[in-house]
């Protein structure tokens, strides 16, 4: 799946990131639903994962060739009581999810670490390296949504995932209605079931993070 | 991640998700930092006094913290088996049915938006004379009510985290200073231990249905616990316990304060509170305690009806947030500002209300301190009233039909004997309207305020019964807020396919 483009979840990190600038768009607790979605999204595509009725069902318990989601799946394995979408997404956006996907874009060159030096001691950030990559996910969205061609099946989850976060209102800004509508349509009729399931769960937590003043 | 894969160890995720939840102290704190405990001893009780010609607040104080104390064991027991449980609307909608519950979402909203504005007209009132005190400048009161309407409005669109640490620094300064300022006052020459505002007969003769509805006033905010029943370390004792604690001590806190009060304020308290308003709590306490506490005290007040205007804007833009999420507001409140999760669309609309109501009472030349700010407030408590007494009555409903996981005195004892007890303080409060304004017996606000309420529900439902017929699937919702069905994305990608 990551031969034309990055992971899901890194695809999301970088949107929800001002290419220019390298500064985040959301707050960490948004960020961390959004990839804590993302990640488990990545696991479905994986086919490791299968999703209904708020439960997380393993379908393949053999590691993924790739470490951030092997790591989830670790989890998930050794966690087996637990099989609610919602709380794993709860867990994984506790800062393990962001970390996870941190390394792995650090680990290809995309992200670089920095310090920053504060009055109230050291700030640690990542920023995006190149800001034309950083900014490709977001391109790629709103490039089939003008020419109204057809996203694949993880550009559909991140497309979920950037209304779910509110990222839309950086990402899809410039869309006119109609083209709103071919992506809304898209998501309608081409996103899985489990996947939709996935994207409503990731967007009633960001929603309930506002109500409980944690956003 | 790595690092973390030794095995047997206990659930991580458990682990993980419960150091991130709230203790019983900042729930507590949380929910009395919108109670605002100065606002209500220094602004609201002797306002209240001169206006009503009641001194028996101390005991009313207690009776309603009684009432709310039985209130709150089906309330919290419920939150613990519902969605979206810091609105009471919500309750409503599981309890009673959806188009009470969108009728009841309707009250809030104008029962918060009059607090909010209500403590506009107090800053403004309140901070004028001593602006020109310190600083020798006469500012008119809307002036100042706008610079504090400016602040809450920018801070309600930034993050809201930041201010919850000083929010909670400010309380306890607030705490301390009523408690000295109270001591103080018995040390006074003139201080007289007064029976009257702890005699019980009151709350039985005329006018009892207005002090019981002023308490109310200053326990708002109580309710808002709730917010945390998913986020607490235990569901079962945290939000319970936190509920209960800030209900006592905001008890115990105003019912002596006001009690020193009276007791230094002389022969006749209301002719005082009347001549002095909000300075009375000030300058009985500052012959023993002198100027610079004085100050202090000023200062604190300033802030503690700050941290009520930026609490009450908060709880109003959630309000309509999950509203706007639900679809049962235009979608657009269920917006927010990505880089501070603060719902922004909720927000700018109670900004905007806040500059209409302040610039229309500039206009008027109405006077801030009665007419917006013990009104405002007066108002603000008939409707959270009415809405505890309904969320009540739900928490009735929806027990009889969901009996699971409680035993009877949560589902049936204390619910049953608080849904009495406030009817009968319902009751009360409706019928003594008048006094409680101060104005004649069938003046404007005598029947305004109840036909305003009347029809936000009659309207509230009837929207509901069009939801129903038209959007089937946002009616489904009603309640749900964040976990509705129809929220954002879902909404564009589902529920339009059936329309």
């Amino acid at each position: 799946m990551a031969t034309t483009q990055l992971p899901l979840a890194d695809d999301l990190y970088l949107a929800a990131h001002d290419s220019a600038r390298g500064r985040c768009l959301l707050t960490p607790a948004t960020l961390g639903l959004g990839l804590a979605a993302a990640l488990l999204g990545e696991l479905v595509f994986w086919r490791r994962l299968e999703l209904a009725d708020n439960q997380i069902t393993l379908l393949d318990d053999r590691p993924t060739p790739e470490p951030a989601t092997s790591a989830v799946l670790e989890q998930l394995l050794r966690e087996s009581h637990h099989r609610q979408i919602r709380d794993w997404i709860a867990f994984l956006a506790t800062g393990v999810a962001t970390e996870l996907v941190e390394r792995r874009l650090a680990r290809i060159g995309l992200v670089r670490r920095e310090e920053k030096r504060g009055l109230l001691g050291t700030k640690v950030r990542f920023v995006p390296t190149d800001p034309a990559l950083a900014a490709w996910p977001g391109t790629r969205i709103r490039i089939a949504a003008t020419r109204g061609e057809l996203l694949d099946g993880p550009d559909l989850v991140l497309t979920g995932l950037v209304l779910a976060t509110g990222l839309d209102q950086h990402v899809l800004v410039t869309l006119e209605a109609r083209e709103r509508d071919h992506l809304f349509d898209q998501l309608r009729r081409r996103l899985p079931a489990p996947l939709h399931h996935l994207v409503g769960h990731a967007e009633a937590a960001v929603g309930d993070a506002v109500m409980a003043r944690r956003a | 991640m790595s690092r973390t894969s030794t095995p047997a160890r206990p659930s991580q995720l458990s682990t993980a998700l419960a150091r991130d939840r709230l203790g019983v102290a900042a729930v507590v704190f949380f929910v009395m930092s919108a109670a605002a405990p100065l606002t209500v001893v220094a602004g609201v009780v002797p306002t209240g006094l001169a206006v009503t010609g009641l001194t028996a607040i101390s005991i009313a104080f207690l009776a309603v913290a009684l009432v709310l104390a039985v209130f709150s064991v089906g309330y919290v027991a419920m939150a613990r088996h519902i969605a979206n449980a810091g609105a009471f609307y919500a309750y409503v909608a599981r309890g009673i049915g959806r188009p009470f519950g969108v009728g009841a979402a309707w009250v809030a909203l104008l029962a918060y938006n009059s607090f909010q504005i209500a403590s506009y007209g107090g800053f403004g009132a309140i901070a004028t004379p001593l602006i020109a005190d310190w600083f020798g400048v006469e500012l008119p009161w809307w002036g100042i009510a706008l610079a504090a309407w400016a602040l809450v409005a920018v801070l309600g669109v930034r993050d809201v985290a930041v201010n919850g640490k000083v929010l909670a620094t400010l309380l306890v300064a607030e705490i301390v200073l009523v408690v000295v300022f109270s001591f103080a006052d018995i040390l006074t020459p003139d201080f007289a231990a007064s029976s009257a505002p702890l005699n019980p007969g009151s709350l039985a003769g005329t006018g009892a249905g207005a002090l019981l509805v002023m308490a109310v006033t200053g326990f708002v905010g109580f309710e808002q616990s709730v917010v945390f029943s998913e986020e607490s370390r235990d569901p079962r004792r945290t939000v319970p316990r936190a509920t209960y604690i800030a209900v006592a001590l905001i008890a115990v806190l105003y019912a002596f304060s006001a009690w020193a009060m009276i007791s230094a304020a002389g022969a006749d308290p209301v002719a005082r509170a009347g001549a002095e308003g909000p300075e009375l709590f000030f300058n009985l306490a500052s012959d023993r305690l002198g100027g610079t506490a004085l100050h202090l005290g000023h200062a604190l007040f300033l802030t503690s009806l700050i941290a009520a205007m930026i609490s009450f804007h908060n709880i109003i833009a959630r309000y309509t947030f999950s509203l706007g999420r639900e679809g049962v507001l235009p979608r657009a409140f269920g917006r927010t500002v990505p880089a501070t999760g603060a719902p922004k669309n909720g927000s700018l609309a109670q900004s905007a209300l806040g500059l209409t109501a302040i610039l229309v009472y500039a206009l008027a030349g109405w006077d801030p301190l009665v007419q917006l700010f013990f009104w405002g407030g007066t108002t603000g408590g008939i409707g959270v009233l009415l809405l505890i007494t309904v969320t009540s009555g739900a928490v009735l409903g929806y027990f009889g039909r969901h009996p699971h996981g409680e035993d009877a005195w949560h589902r049936i004892g204390a619910p049953v004997l608080g849904t009495l007890l406030l009817i009968v303080v319902t009751y009360l409060a409706l019928t003594n309207i008048a006094v409680l304004f101060g104005v004649a017996p069938g003046s404007t606000p005598t029947w305004a305020v109840p036909l305003a309420y009347a029809v936000l529900t009659a309207a509230g439902a009837g929207w509901a019964l069009i939801l129903r017929r038209t959007r089937p699937r946002v009616y489904e919702g009603i309640g749900l807020g964040a976990r509705s069905a129809g929220t954002g994305f879902s909404r564009t990608t589902t529920l339009e396919a059936h329309q």
